[in-house]
């Protein structure tokens, strides 16, 4: 009874509808009850009505607030400009051309960015590859949301000292009040600053994985999913292996992570790749996961906590100065 | 030792296979386009297509594949297996044949394995635990480094080692790894494959971050692999990732579903550490699918290569390629 991919969506549409109940009695962001209320708007597309939510102690989504799947996608459309404009220019030293940049709000530019100075030829061939997998899945997106793609919003990648960037490095102690943390300066700098993306990367396409109810755009946002999490591999790998020359980048990671757990909320859903036992029990920690074995989640309104830099509700801060573009916009009240 | 990496052959076809298949995600606009017609093809043709899978039958499949997971990392890890407090189940026990501790020389290598096992077996729980009663007991397993066991006919099949000679994951830090690339990539696509057919939002939530997990780990084995293989060609084992690549795709059918080490003909200064289409998105396999690989069999069977008497559960039977 299951055979038609479609009876089959239909019937993941009802099961999700009970599921959001649940997810929304225990959330409390307006991020999340936006994201729930874009499962309960596709489903109504395909299974033709909407459907009140229960009697549950919960915000009720109004129809102004009901988003679709093109929301959620172009909420990661967002985070792939980012992702894509930092490896592109760190790999090339040039940026994504504008033909892949434009879309529905305010197309913003790029500040900052710049070619990464190579030692290690290895680092500088992972920088190619993850670049161009990022262009890869801006122009996936863009080509899967058609005429209703978001435009790149203004983003920072620069390096001084009032940038993102190092504000992010301050935030997690990296370095002092003044100075500037250079992400193209170094192969470890570089692979810093991409440590500090990729788990976000990860757990983001997590927590956006089921509130899309299209079965082709899950499937592409799963495969996402797992590109991130090869990338954050591969990132966490090398800085594991450099770390036991320089362990001062062991340190960092452990930092950085910290200063995200800060910015978004209570939970702890990140992990530095610091080994854990000792002797011959020592293990590595390059996946960040829960005592099941599990990737963490975060909410939309959590990742941009993170990309804004600001654990409270705010539209725009940190890597994008005047926010993100599309419908999801707001970060948590953490 | 007897079972060094001897890869003599060129791996010409395998670029041009390589693009082959961009070419064709191209002409169908979209993987994951093709992952979900692909997905359809495979269910028409099993046999139990009258009734399609429960959400228990998608999560006691992918609870089979831990199994062989947790146990190949645990022996190679820690020289033990699981405990058998958490191989009881439904449908028939089996034991693991072969499996034993690797000496590693590389400590990174021996931290890696003790993380992937810690993981593995972590998966193993929670599946169980999410399933209850309704979860499978371990099915037979073969993890041994004998010239007829799974490992061998993998490496033989891919070209690694000749007739009558033997493949052992636990001979050296290099084994191990090429051990472990067996695995993990299917992982991935096994999970992907399988996550749009889960029901509950909750089991595909959890699907997901176990999918993350499992590309985490192909990463670290992927990524070390590569390191090792720059740094020591005569070792050629990015041309053994690129030849296991090809004996997986020989197994599951027309479509290029793997890469391996060897950098894109359309990215060629890059390292390729993430198997992606031209998309920049992994790739999927249906359960038949990935039971093509770990039967070690492109026909339609119930039983064979890492799982002798096949897997336990309601899906059951590769795919017919």
């Amino acid at each position: 009874m299951h055979n038609d991919p479609i009876l089959q969506v239909l019937e993941a549409c009802d099961q999700r509808r009970n599921a959001r109940r649940e997810f929304m009695r225990f959330a409390g962001g307006a991020a999340v009850a936006t994201a729930g209320a874009s499962v309960l708007a596709a489903c109504s597309d395909s299974g033709g009505g909407f459907i009140t939510p229960g009697p549950t102690p919960t915000p009720t989504p109004t129809a102004t607030t009901a988003l679709t799947d093109a929301d959620v996608l172009n909420f990661a459309l967002n985070l792939e400009y980012l992702e894509a404009q930092f490896y592109s220019f760190a790999a090339t030293g040039a940026g994504l051309p504008n033909s892949s940049l434009t879309g529905t709000g305010t197309q913003g530019a790029v500040t900052g960015g710049r070619k990464v100075t190579f030692t290690d030829p290895l680092v500088e061939r992972y920088a190619r590859e993850i670049a161009a997998d990022e262009i890869a899945h801006v122009n996936f997106l863009r080509t899967a949301l058609g005429s209703s793609a978001v435009a790149q919003p203004a983003i920072d990648i620069g390096v001084t000292s009032t940038s993102a960037f190092s504000n992010a490095a301050r935030a997690a102690g990296l370095i002092g009040a003044g100075a500037a943390f250079d992400v193209y300066a170094t192969d470890e700098n570089f692979l810093l600053g991409a440590f500090i993306f990729e788990d976000v990367g990860v757990t983001a396409y997590k927590g956006a994985v089921g509130f899309v109810s299209n079965k082709t755009f899950l499937e592409a946002a799963a495969g996402i999913h797992a590109a991130e999490a090869y990338h954050a591999g591969l990132v966490r790998t090398v800085l594991y292996r450099k770390g036991v020359a320089t362990p001062s980048l062991i340190d960092a990671t452990e930092a950085i992570s910290t200063a995200r757990d800060s910015l978004d909320g209570s939970s702890d859903l990140d992990q530095g790749i610091r080994a854990t036992g000792s002797g011959n029990a020592t293990a590595s920690n390059i996946v960040p996961t829960d005592g099941s074995g599990i990737a963490f989640s975060r909410t939309p309104g959590q990742v941009l906590n993170i990309v804004y830099l600001d654990r409270t509700a705010k539209t725009a801060g940190g890597f994008f100065p005047n926010g993100v573009n599309g419908t999801i916009r707001s970060s948590a009240s953490n | 030792m007897d079972d060094q990496m001897l890869v003599t052959h060129a791996f010409d076809a395998r670029a041009k296979r390589r693009e082959e298949r961009r070419d064709f995600f191209k002409m169908l606009g979209g993987a994951a386009a093709v992952g979900g017609a692909a997905f359809v093809m495979a269910q028409s043709g099993e046999a139990q297509a009258q009734s399609g899978p429960t959400d228990a039958d998608i999560l006691n499949f992918a609870l089979n594949l831990e199994y062989l997971e947790a146990q190949f990392y645990y022996f190679a890890a820690f020289g033990s297996g699981l405990p058998n407090s958490i191989l009881t189940g439904t449908g028939t026990q089996g034991a693991v044949t072969g499996g034993r501790q690797v000496s590693f020389s590389d400590t990174l290598v021996a931290q890696y394995a003790r993380e992937i096992a810690a993981d593995e077996r972590a998966h193993v729980e929670f599946l169980r635990t999410a399933l209850g009663s309704a979860a499978v007991a371990q099915p037979a397993i073969d993890i041994s480094a004998s010239a007829n066991g799974a490992f061998s006919s993998a490496a033989r099949a891919a070209g690694l080692i000749g007739a009558g000679a033997s493949f052992d994951p636990y001979a050296s830090d290099e084994n191990f790894l090429l051990g472990a690339f067996i695995f993990e990539d299917v992982g991935v696509t096994a999970y992907k494959g399988a996550a749009p057919l889960l029901s509950s939002k909750t089991f595909l939530e959890a699907a997901a971050g176990i999918l993350a997990v499992e590309a985490y780990h192909a990463a670290i084995v992927r990524t070390t692999l590569y390191a090792k293989g720059i740094a020591t060609p005569s070792a050629q084992l990015i041309q053994a990732t690129d030849a296991i690549s090809n004996a997986r795709d020989s197994l599951d059918g027309t479509t290029d579903l793997d890469q391996g080490l060897t950098p894109l003909s359309s990215n060629p200064n890059a390292s390729n550490i993430a198997p992606l289409d031209a998309n920049g998105i992994a790739y999927s396999r249906s359960a038949g699918q990935t039971l093509n690989i770990v039967y070690l069999n492109n026909a339609q069977v119930n039983g064979g290569g890492f799982f002798p008497n096949g897997v336990n559960g309601n899906i059951r039977a590769s795919a017919a390629n």
